[in-house]
């Protein structure tokens, strides 16, 4: 078979507008004097180009899904879907790491290059169709990551992040890709739809291979998504890195392990049997321990951020439940949950970066009394918060709708009433934020310089899709009911 | 869109062009907001009185004059959905009169106006839009986003311990509602996911009474486990007993006007939930919980009154009264009797009207005296002679005194004797173990009257001045209705009689 690159290429533009992005970067970075106080130009690379990648996959979202070189990346109206989410999650993450100081200026083009190529491996694994082009999009994404958690040279927290990360990620893909050697051992082949095929039917022992190896090979992606057991790494990594790479973190990689996670449930064990049940089981204890250890590990931080980080392994709990139901109702649950904690994330995460550049540290009283200086930001910090809770009618609550009305059409009562319950502890801590802002008085009088006008409409268009998509959904819902995953 | 009229509409959605309104004036118009806020609640009882009017007392079922249905949703085949019945009306004419005699009595809040009035007109709207929803969607959005103004109205304008009477209230009734939340989904698949899968009418009269659940490894029939689940939800916001805990602190901790809204209307939500929801969707289950609900409902009665007994804060005390009352209902709901039923909505009603009197008559007591205490921590007398100082407080305090208590005459006597005549053919021994409570309900009530307003007049509250023009004023609606439907109670039974013989009647055959 010959491979016509060209044509392959041209189903690929998503991801080569993003490389090519990274290598303006680059370019124009060198074109600066090192001291130079802000990189406005280098900034604006990245969104225009962003951007571009943006409207690019927005226009092929209809597409009918394509495999291209060699089966190796399949590219489905699924996986657009997801890089939409990765991509404005990356544009976020460029914009906030331009307007907050958390990051020192010589090093923000670092950020901008580095988080473009963690974009790139996101992209990949959300295409990958086999074995190897997953475990090479896990491995894009974790270097450079590690890179990124230690981006603050000199502070001792970010470099423990940063190796912290290193070794945890190191250890999880040598487990994975001893899984997956064992996997091809078994079943002979490292395609996806060829994987999917052999499952089906299997002798006795290739089984008793194959379980174990599974286990294995779900260390890596749980390692991506921070679920229960391999979630260690998460808050330590999370708070040790400046504030819009902990935003990115918590977007960009766990939206691709979900989606990786996703594919792989559902084009593998479509059919019932062993495999499946043993699959589907270790994923709902896993997802109901991540939930529970995430929210109830949250109650208690004094540091917003960790708290975010937490919660953010509660919601990837939450939208892990969505893999389980294994069907279509799952997988668009799942599409809209991560479009609104997109949003909810990278809006936290902006007002709390914003204030940490103010004080020096994230406490929860740093947010005292917050509706007598910035009404605006306060009430979109309480919009956020009470979204993430899941209070209707904001979209939080909505997105926890679908994946509990996924959950419950399974006839998995139980793991629906843990999720229930689980939103109710989040709630907790959610409120402890409102209550600072809100409830308590304001300890000085100072401005906030971060909440300056442009950065204060930038944070307000991201709470609008909050409010929005949590009264009008229907739409939203279509274009998630449209992006299937392409099982061939 | 189905009827022609779009009263239900302009109902729902007055409050918040009132707060848009609000929201749009200077921050220093603090007067201009108060009468803007005023007049939109005027407003808004103006049109529940016009739907009054035109409500069809024979109708059993929904009003389909007033009913609006738009899609909303169309892959959950959720739909704005719109609709009243007798049961509701009685709530809807008892929100709009109570929200506007609060926003009257709210003219002396001064810390942030502008909040305060904002949300409170949001929370109205939130109440209606609870008591008017007829898709089970809907009802919950409503249901939950209540909580986001109670949250802030008790936590910023709120008593010393403000901060944990909100939050304890909001998780506990979240809590709640989120075990209705996945009885509602598992409710949406079993009907098939067809398009009245959450239309609540279309969801009544008991089609789950063969389906079964697991849950835990086990199996549980479904229509049991879900009602358990809404019940809790429910029984939440009554408050009915093992979940009561929260309401001491979020009435205490409240301000007058939200008290008011709290004990007026938001109880009711919890009883008209099982009225609208946990008793039409599974009436099989509920006939088989009846007993055990009409025993919650006693011990609400009994422990709600002994605990009254032993508050020396009066505004506990009446707090704690409400609990009490609300068994009535409860006990009243249980008896799934025409006369309990109907006993028991008009309670609802006279409740309303008569607790929401107590808690505005502290509140105007609590701007003269700043201190709630009947007998202070140190033992010594916190009120006394408050008859001779305050002649026509105590007036008025003792209709509202009278009316809670159920003296024949006032309103609460016939809903008691109604709930009583209908119990009674049930379950004889709680009947007689609620005319205790009846009892020691005017036990405390009395006592605690002996003790703040008889006596001498002690030194601190020689300086009370009497009630205002503006107090006389928002007092006089409440008056006059405690008074007159204690005499004729035809105009709200009328209104809620046929509906609530439908219930009865589904009911019974199960």
């Amino acid at each position: 078979m010959e491979l016509n690159y060209l044509a392959n290429l041209s189903r690929y533009v998503p991801e080569l507008i993003v490389c090519l992005t990274m290598v303006m970067t680059m370019i124009v970075e060198a074109t600066y004097e090192n001291g130079v106080k802000s990189k406005p130009l280098m900034y604006w690379t990245a969104v225009i180009g962003l951007f571009a990648a943006f409207v690019v996959l927005c226009l092929n979202l209809h597409q009918p899904a394509t495999t291209a070189f060699f089966n190796a990346v399949v590219i489905d109206p699924f996986s657009t879907f997801v890089k939409i989410i990765m991509v404005l999650g990356t544009l976020g993450a460029v914009w906030l790491s331009h307007s907050s100081t958390d990051i020192y200026n010589p090093v923000k083009p670092e950020f901008v290059m580095l988080g473009l190529g963690v974009l790139v491996g996101g992209m990949l694994l959300a295409s990958a169709n086999n074995m190897l082009t997953l475990y090479l999009g896990i491995e894009t994404l974790s270097i450079l990551s590690y890179a990124l958690a230690s981006l603050r040279k000199n502070d001792e927290r970010s470099s423990e992040a940063g190796l912290k990360y290193a070794l945890y990620g190191g250890i999880s893909s040598g487990l994975m890709l001893f899984g997956m050697s064992h996997m091809f051992g078994v079943l002979g082949t490292i395609q996806f739809h060829g994987i999917a095929a052999n499952i089906a039917n299997l002798s006795q022992t290739e089984i008793l291979v194959l379980v174990p190896s599974f286990l294995l090979f779900f260390v890596g992606i749980g390692y991506k998504i921070a679920c229960v057991p391999f979630h260690m790494w998460s808050p330590d990594v999370y708070e040790g890195s400046p504030l819009p790479v902990t935003a990115f973190f918590s977007i960009v990689p766990k939206i691709a392990g979900i989606a990786v996670l996703l594919r792989v449930t559902m084009s593998f064990f479509g059919n019932e049997g062993v495999m499946q049940y043993s699959w589907v089981g270790l994923l709902q204890v896993i997802a109901a321990l991540t939930m529970t250890v995430g929210n109830v590990s949250a109650i208690n931080q004094r540091s917003i951020k960790r708290m975010l980080a937490y919660s953010s392994i509660g919601h990837a709990g939450f939208m892990m439940l969505g893999a389980i139901v294994l069907d279509e109702v799952g997988v668009r649950a799942v599409l809209f949950y991560g479009v609104v904690y997109l949003f909810m994330t990278m809006g936290a995460f902006a007002i709390t970066s914003f204030i940490q550049n103010k004080y020096g540290n994230d406490h929860f009283e740093r947010f005292n009394g917050l509706i007598y200086r910035k009404p605006i930001m306060a009430i979109a910090m309480a919009i956020i918060m009470f979204s993430l809770a899941g209070i209707p009618p904001f979209s939080g609550f909505v997105a926890k709708f679908n994946i509990l009305s996924a959950v419950i059409n399974k006839g998995y009562m139980t793991l629906a009433i843990i999720a229930a319950i689980n939103s109710v502890v989040s709630l907790y801590y959610y409120l402890k934020i409102v209550r600072f802002m809100v409830l308590k008085p304001q300890d000085d009088q100072d401005a906030i310089v971060g909440f300056n006008f442009v950065n204060q409409s930038v944070i307000v268009l991201m709470v609008i899709p909050v409010v929005v998509l949590g009264v009008f959904w229907s739409k939203i819902m279509a274009v998630a009911d449209g992006a299937k995953l392409f099982i061939q | 869109m189905t009827g022609s009229s779009n009263l239900l509409n302009w109902i729902l959605w007055m409050p918040i062009l009132g707060v848009i309104g609000v929201l749009l004036l200077p921050k220093a118009k603090e007067s201009a907001m108060r009468w803007w806020s005023l007049i939109n609640t005027a407003i808004s009882f103006a049109l529940t009185l016009v739907l009054y009017s035109k409500f069809d007392e024979a109708v059993p079922g929904m009003q389909e004059a007033f009913t609006v249905k738009i899609p909303w949703i169309s892959q959950f085949n959720i739909f704005y959905n719109l609709g009243i019945d007798g049961i509701s009306l009685p709530m809807i004419l008892l929100t709009a009169l109570l929200f506007f005699l609060c926003i009257m009595s709210s003219w002396t809040i001064t810390k942030s106006v502008k909040g305060y009035f904002a949300l409170m007109l949001m929370l109205q709207s939130t109440v209606f839009g609870v008591f008017m929803s007829l898709d089970f969607f809907l009802f919950y959005v409503y249901w939950e986003v209540m909580l986001i103004p109670m949250f802030f109205l008790i936590g910023i304008w709120g008593g010393e311990n403000r901060e944990y009477a909100a939050v304890k209230f909001f998780l506990y009734t979240f809590f709640g509602s989120i075990l209705m939340l996945v009885g509602m989904v598992a409710l949406y698949y079993a009907t098939g996911q067809g398009v009245d899968s959450f239309n609540i009418l279309a969801l009544s009269g008991g089609k789950f009474s063969d389906l079964t659940v697991s849950l835990f490894g086990a199996t549980v029939p479904f229509a049991k486990l879900f009602f358990v689940f809404m019940f809790i939800g429910f029984a939440i916001k009554v408050p009915v007993f093992p979940f009561h805990t929260w309401l001491p602190h979020a009435h205490v901790q409240a301000p007058t006007a939200i008290s008011v809204i709290l004990a007026g209307v938001l109880l009711k939500m919890g009883t008209y939930g099982f009225l609208r929801i946990a008793f039409p969707i599974f009436p099989g289950a509920s006939v088989y919980f009846a007993e055990s609900i009409a025993w919650l409902g006693l011990i609400n009665i009994i422990y709600g009154a002994f605990c009254a007994m032993a508050q020396t804060d009066v505004k506990k005390l009446i707090a704690y009264s409400s609990v009490s009352h609300m068994g009535f209902v409860m006990v009243g709901l249980a008896a799934m009797t025409t006369e309990g039923m109907n006993g028991a909505v008009l309670q609802m009603f006279n409740h309303g009207t008569s607790t929401a009197m107590m808690f505005l008559m502290i509140g105007i007591l609590y701007e003269r005296s700043h201190h709630r205490w009947i007998v202070r921590p140190d033992g010594t007398k916190g009120f006394g002679g408050l008859y001779t100082q305050l002649p026509k407080f105590s007036i008025v305090f003792i209709i509202a005194m009278f009316a809670s208590m159920g003296l024949p005459g006032l309103s609460g006597f016939i809903s008691e004797a109604l709930i009583f005549l209908g119990i009674y053919q049930k379950y004889t021994t709680i009947t007689l173990l609620a005319l205790i409570g009846l009892l020691l309900g005017a036990a405390y009530l009395l006592w605690m009257f002996k003790r703040m307003f008889f006596g001498e007049v002690i030194e601190s509250n020689k300086e009370y001045t009497d009630m205002n023009g503006r107090e006389i004023l928002y007092m006089l609606p409440l008056c006059v209705a405690v008074i007159v439907f204690g005499i004729w109670p035809a105009p709200i039974l009328n209104i809620m009689k046929s509906s609530v013989g439908q219930l009865v009647s589904m009911l019974s055959k199960f």
